[in-house]
């Protein structure tokens, strides 16, 4: 690669590590302006918990200072690597978050993979003769994939399937103590995928079928067909490469939700990945495992808009010369 | 699907929708009458729809539901697209370091990942920012208050779209023509550059709409949308879910309502954007 | 629109049952995970749900509401001698109790339940830096007295009635915390072997250890081989988590889980409405215990601080009608915070009456008259118009209060709905008094537990005091303070009972918050499982896993 590309990468580098911080500041603030702090809860819940061990409490947790002062400690510690423990799960941070990582990454990357094996084909499809039939089924279609909420979705496909038919199980992560069987996994995978893969494709299909209709009308291709290259070899290797490229971006843009999960489905499908970890620890004001979690998935998302660049420049020779 | 065909659809069903939203309440029962003798009650001739776990009518809550719905989404759009058309002007126009500094922004906002911060946002406090908290829980206050939050992080696709649309007008002789005449840039700006990159925000302005709901939907679900007693489709669609498997016809209406919603901007927009912006489809 | 719903109308009706569920394992939907396993850290109901199988306490309140000994012989009483009181060195009461370990009680890893255990975890409980959270019963315990292996003597600084109820001095195995205690008390939460060793047997002492989890999902439990109770009747417990209610219901219908706790589980109307549907298929149990729902009054408000409004409002509530409707009548309306079930409770003290002609006439006497558009006026031509708070998100409540607000309409009160979310509404504008008039939530407490800090004028939360104390109306009454003193230190039954009846009494005349009922939680058992019996406390069902059984 050229060494002209750099520059550009180390700067939006820098760029996204000063977001990053004041992200963490931003959030740690938003956290702050919540009303009560987990014990002052702990208390509400359980009257024989006295003010002295209110008290007691606060001090050890360091709730009773500001919260600025504890977003410098906290920095601090950042800075030397340092993420300390989740109040919530007592644990280390990273040790708190990485089976939810891991969770939620097989649910994302199953879902866009899914996702994009439907919506591709029926983008071409509908791009073949706009106006056709076919093509305002996959319109239709798309618009039903991006105007369904959710968590709807998730609930009807558990009706269908796990209540009414008996087919599929309606959540969890696999048959607990049971044989942790590749099937017993896919089980257990394949109604969340399915609403998350549903629910996102309709945004990938409608990318394709406009960029295979915009590419087509391009002279290249024009010449490209004068020269009696073959239909097929014209779609797959020119118009198709050229066409990839917007999805692409997309793509690389999601590559930050396979750290910020997707709550919504998580919740419906009790699935223990990053989006309800995120959730439990702003709700529970464990500020180090929501920062740390929050600025990975920011950090993720700013990785991924590089890597769309990257992707950009390989695919597209045109922006090369730029 | 032709332009003037999604156009026609999508500006058809919502004047539908706003004309029942508006008219719904002049001939439907009160909304917020409950009879606990018929809850859950099915279809009849005094309730078209049946009724909820408290015997109130379903579709005149369904329009109540609809008024807030939509005056959430149309007002986070609005403000949504103003604030990222006056960032985009302004990066666009002006250039150089707060050009920089301004997308900048707008790209560590982008980067955002979107429901956990909006979760962050929903559950500050506004009682701690000094408003008093009567005022908090009033319901123009509250429907504000969800409007603000999702707009704060809903701007920046409109402030790109701006900034690119300007850095091209700028150029532009009838641009030039008024700098030269000692046209100040607030006036070059609103007057001569606004009209010519206004057609892309209404569209992108349209679209988000029905993202919106979606997104008010969701956080209903999370419990940290709009809370009842007031009714919007999102909290009715959650509540619904809970008697899902005694009543599924409550799930099925608001659902419906925010599936057509949905649709029906997405239709408009999509119908607006190839009538006013045909260069915006070539992205 | 209209096909679709019959479509999904046809699904619903398609449900077909599943194949009966394995008889070796039993799986159990709860609504929470637990985010510690430490006994002594936090304070969960879902904490104490799990635990439950695997730790047991020294001393426990069992389903008839009677203190029991879980891992001790006998309850020490002062009529049998085990407890005796002892004059302190400042010439204060004090009570020394004696205990004895059962001889088979074993930890998982078969090491004895030792008094060594019972004094590490007193010093545990005491320091200020471990992190215990409830630190209240090890700060009166002033000495622990080792007699033998199994025997010790618990020394406390007062007396009170309930001097043998050790529920809160959950054992620590001190031959596994004692080292990761003693190398740094103040990173003791984080370094308990609870967290960074969960499975290890030696850490459990019930009729099941924790053999895997899966942080946020599940837990699995499986049979500890040196219980020697009566053997339980499943090899192995799964517990999942399903935080969202639909979702749980569709858990139980699809066969992914066996049953649903009660303590933590589904709302009430939509077990009555699975009830309903698939009777058949399960066994309900629902059981009114002592969950207090009330409306906490706020008697700063110069509305609300005349006695005869506040007995209005009371009188213009259909309860009866409210729980019949909801609830298939399975909460019973309460007339004070004592429950039936509890021994104390005063027969002679009826719940107040439906009567919206005694309420208006109430209003009427206390100056409220019919004004413009059906509200009642004050003289000074105020509305008479109240906000009542409660939880967002609680399904329950939220139909509730705008039942209430309905009712209250018809003799002419406005009442505004707000909801918060619980942080919000108990980290602060209940704890710190800032809800203008009402507020809807609901009490936990143990069998006899005595509202001291609901009800005495000193823990009224100020700034000044730092905001210590539930009395949250800001109730002040000498008399009442007098009965509460009284009962703590009253350890002769017939006349604490008498006391009681005194204290229920005042506080359904005084009405400082007007009570609504009894919460009922559901259990959802699969047909053919018995022995469970609801607690109807805050000491949940599974302290008695063991007689769990299939027919």
């Amino acid at each position: 690669m050229a060494l002209g590309l750099i520059r550009p990468v180390v700067s939006r580098l820098g760029q996204s590590a000063l977001v990053l911080l004041a992200m963490s500041f931003v959030v740690y603030g938003l956290m702050g302006l919540m009303p009560g702090d987990p014990i002052d809860l702990m208390i509400a819940g359980d009257p024989r918990l006295t003010a002295a061990d209110a008290l007691r409490l606060k001090a050890l947790y360091g709730l009773d200072r500001p919260w600025i002062e504890r977003w410098l400690g906290w920095l601090t510690q950042a800075l030397q690597g340092e993420f300390g423990y989740s109040r919530l799960y007592a644990l280390p941070v990273a040790a708190a978050m990485l089976p939810a990582i891991a969770n939620t990454a097989l649910l994302m990357v199953s879902a866009l993979t899914l996702s994009l094996a439907i919506a591709i084909p029926l983008g071409l499809w509908a791009a073949r003769k706009p106006g056709s039939a076919a093509d305002i089924l996959v319109n239709l279609l798309a618009f039903a994939s991006v105007s369904v909420p959710v968590f709807w979705l998730g609930l009807m496909l558990i009706v269908l399937f796990s209540v009414s038919l008996g087919w599929l199980p309606a959540g969890g992560l696999n048959t607990i103590g049971g044989p942790d069987s590749l099937g017993d996994r896919l089980a257990h995978l394949a109604l969340p995928v399915s609403t998350l893969a549903l629910a996102g494709l309709g945004q990938f299909a409608r990318h394709m079928r406009a960029a295979m209709i915009v590419e087509s009308g391009r002279d290249y291709i024009r010449t490209a067909r004068a020269k009696g290259c073959s239909p097929v070899r014209v779609l797959l290797r020119h118009q198709l490469r050229n066409a990839l490229l917007p999805v692409v971006t997309i793509v690389a843009l999601e590559i930050g939700g396979l750290f910020s999960g997707a709550l919504v489905t998580e919740t419906v499908f009790a699935w223990p990945g990053m989006g309800r970890l995120i959730y439990a620890s702003v709700m529970g004001n464990d500020f180090n495992l929501a920062l740390s979690g929050l600025l990975l998935a920011t950090a993720m998302t700013l990785v991924g808009s590089v890597l769309a660049d990257l992707a950009y420049w390989q695919l597209d020779p045109r922006v090369r010369g730029r | 699907m032709k332009a003037p065909l999604s156009l026609l659809a999508g500006a058809a069903l919502l004047l539908l929708l706003t004309a029942a939203t508006l008219a719904g309440p002049l001939l439907l029962p009160d909304p917020e009458a409950m009879d606990l003798a018929v809850r859950l009650g099915p279809p009849s001739a005094d309730h078209l729809l049946g009724t909820d776990e408290l015997g109130r009518d379903v579709l005149a809550r369904l329009v109540q539901g609809g008024r807030v719905s939509l005056a959430v989404a149309a007002l986070t759009a609005t403000l949504a697209a103003l604030f990222g058309t006056a960032i985009g002007l302004l990066a666009g126009y002006v250039g150089g370091r707060i050009d920089s500094a301004l997308m900048r922004l707008t790209d560590g906002v982008m980067a955002l990942p979107l429901l956990p911060l909006l979760i962050v946002l929903a559950a500050a406090d506004p009682v701690r920012l000094g408003i008093p908290p009567d005022l908090a829980a009033s319901e123009p206050v509250a429907v504000a208050r969800l409007a603000i939050i999702v707009a704060c992080v809903s701007w920046t696709g409109v402030a790109r779209l701006v900034r690119g649309s300007t850095l091209s007008v700028r150029a532009r002789d009838h641009v030039r023509a008024a700098e030269a005449l000692g046209a100040g840039p607030m006036r070059v700006m609103v007057r001569h550059i606004l009209p010519d990159v206004a057609s892309p925000v209404v569209v992108a302005a349209t679209l988000s709409v029905g993202h919106v709901i979606l997104i008010e939907s969701a956080l209903s679900f999370l419990g940290l949308g709009l809370r009842p007693p007031l009714a919007s489709w999102g909290n009715m669609l959650t509540g619904a879910m809970d008697v899902v498997w005694t009543a599924p016809a409550m799930a099925i209406w608001p659902g419906a309502a925010i599936f057509i919603t949905v649709l029906a901007f997405n239709l408009l927009g999509e119908g607006l954007q190839r009538r006013l912006a045909p260069s915006l489809c070539r992205r | 629109m209209r096909r679709s719903l019959a479509i999904l109308s046809l699904i619903l009706s398609l449900a077909v049952p599943i194949a009966a569920p394995a008889r070796e394992s039993l799986t159990i939907g709860l609504s929470q995970y637990p985010v510690t396993l430490n006994p002594l850290i936090e304070s969960m109901l879902a904490k104490t749900y799990v635990l439950a199988f695997v730790h047991r306490p020294i001393t426990a309140y069992d389903p008839s509401w009677t203190l029991v000994c879980l891992l001790c012989e006998t309850l020490p009483t002062l009529e049998n001698g085990l407890a005796r009181i002892e004059t302190l060195p400042g010439g204060k009461k004090g009570i020394a109790v004696t205990y004895a370990l059962k001889a088979d009680a074993r930890w998982g890893d078969g090491t004895p339940v030792s008094s060594a255990d019972v004094a590490f975890t007193w010093t545990v409980g005491r320091h200020p830096r471990s992190g215990v959270s409830n630190s209240e019963l090890f700060n009166r315990i002033t000495r622990v007295e080792i007699l033998d292996a199994r025997r010790f003597t618990l020394h406390f600084d007062r007396v009170t009635f309930d001097y043998n109820a050790i529920n809160d001095l959950r054992l620590l195995p001190a031959h596994i915390e004692r080292p990761r205690f003693e190398a740094a008390p103040e990173s003791y939460r984080t370094q308990t072997a609870y967290e960074q060793d969960s499975t290890n047997p030696g850490l459990y002492n019930g009729p099941y250890r924790i053999a895997g989890l899966e942080r946020g999902s599940h837990i699995l439990l499986v049979r500890n081989p040196h219980w020697s109770g009566p053997r339980p009747g499943f090899d192995r417990i799964q517990i999942r988590t399903i935080e969202n209610s639909a979702a749980m219901e569709a858990h139980l219908l699809s066969g992914g889980v066996d049953m649903i706790a009660g303590e933590l589980g589904l709302p009430l109307e939509q077990a009555l409405a699975l009830e309903k549907r698939q009777g058949s298929r399960f066994t309900f149990i629902t059981r009114p215990g002592l969950v207090y729902e009330h409306l906490d009054v706020n008697l700063s408000s110069p509305i609300l601080a005349d006695r005869r409004v506040r007995r209005a409002l009371l009188a213009a509530l259909d309860r009866d009608g409210l729980t019949r409707q909801l609830f298939d009548g399975r909460q019973p309306v309460a007339a004070t915070m004592v429950p039936q079930l509890d021994w104390v409770f005063a027969e002679d003290v009826p719940a107040a009456k439906y009567d919206p002609a005694a309420a208006s006439a109430l209003l009427d006497e206390a100056g409220w008259r019919s004004g413009p558009g059906g509200i009642r006026v004050n003289a000074q031509g105020d509305k008479l118009a109240l906000e009542l708070l409660t939880t967002a998100g609680n399904r329950s409540r939220e139909l509730v209060a705008q039942v209430i607000q309905a009712q209250w309409r018809k003799v002419g009160i406005d009442l505004k709905l707000r909801t918060e979310p619980p942080r919000v509404m108990f980290g602060d504008t209940v704890s710190q008094r800032k809800f203008p008039h009402l507020a809807m939530f609901a009490w936990y407490s143990a069998p006899e537990s005595v509202p001291r800090s609901t009800l005495h004028s000193t823990l009224i939360p100020t700034a000044a005091n730092n905001w210590a104390g539930q009395n949250y109306p800001g109730y002040a009454s000498p008399k009442m303070d007098a009965l509460l003193d009284a009962i703590e230190i009253e350890t002769d039954r017939p006349r604490r009972k008498a006391l009681w009846r005194d204290l229920q009494r005042l506080y359904a005349e005084d009405l400082p918050a007007l009570p609504l009922y009894f919460r009922a939680d559901p259990f959802i058992l699969p047909k053919g499982m018995s022995g469970l019996s609801p607690t109807g406390h805050q000491d949940p069902s599974p302290y008695w896993v063991e007689q769990w059984r299939w027919d």
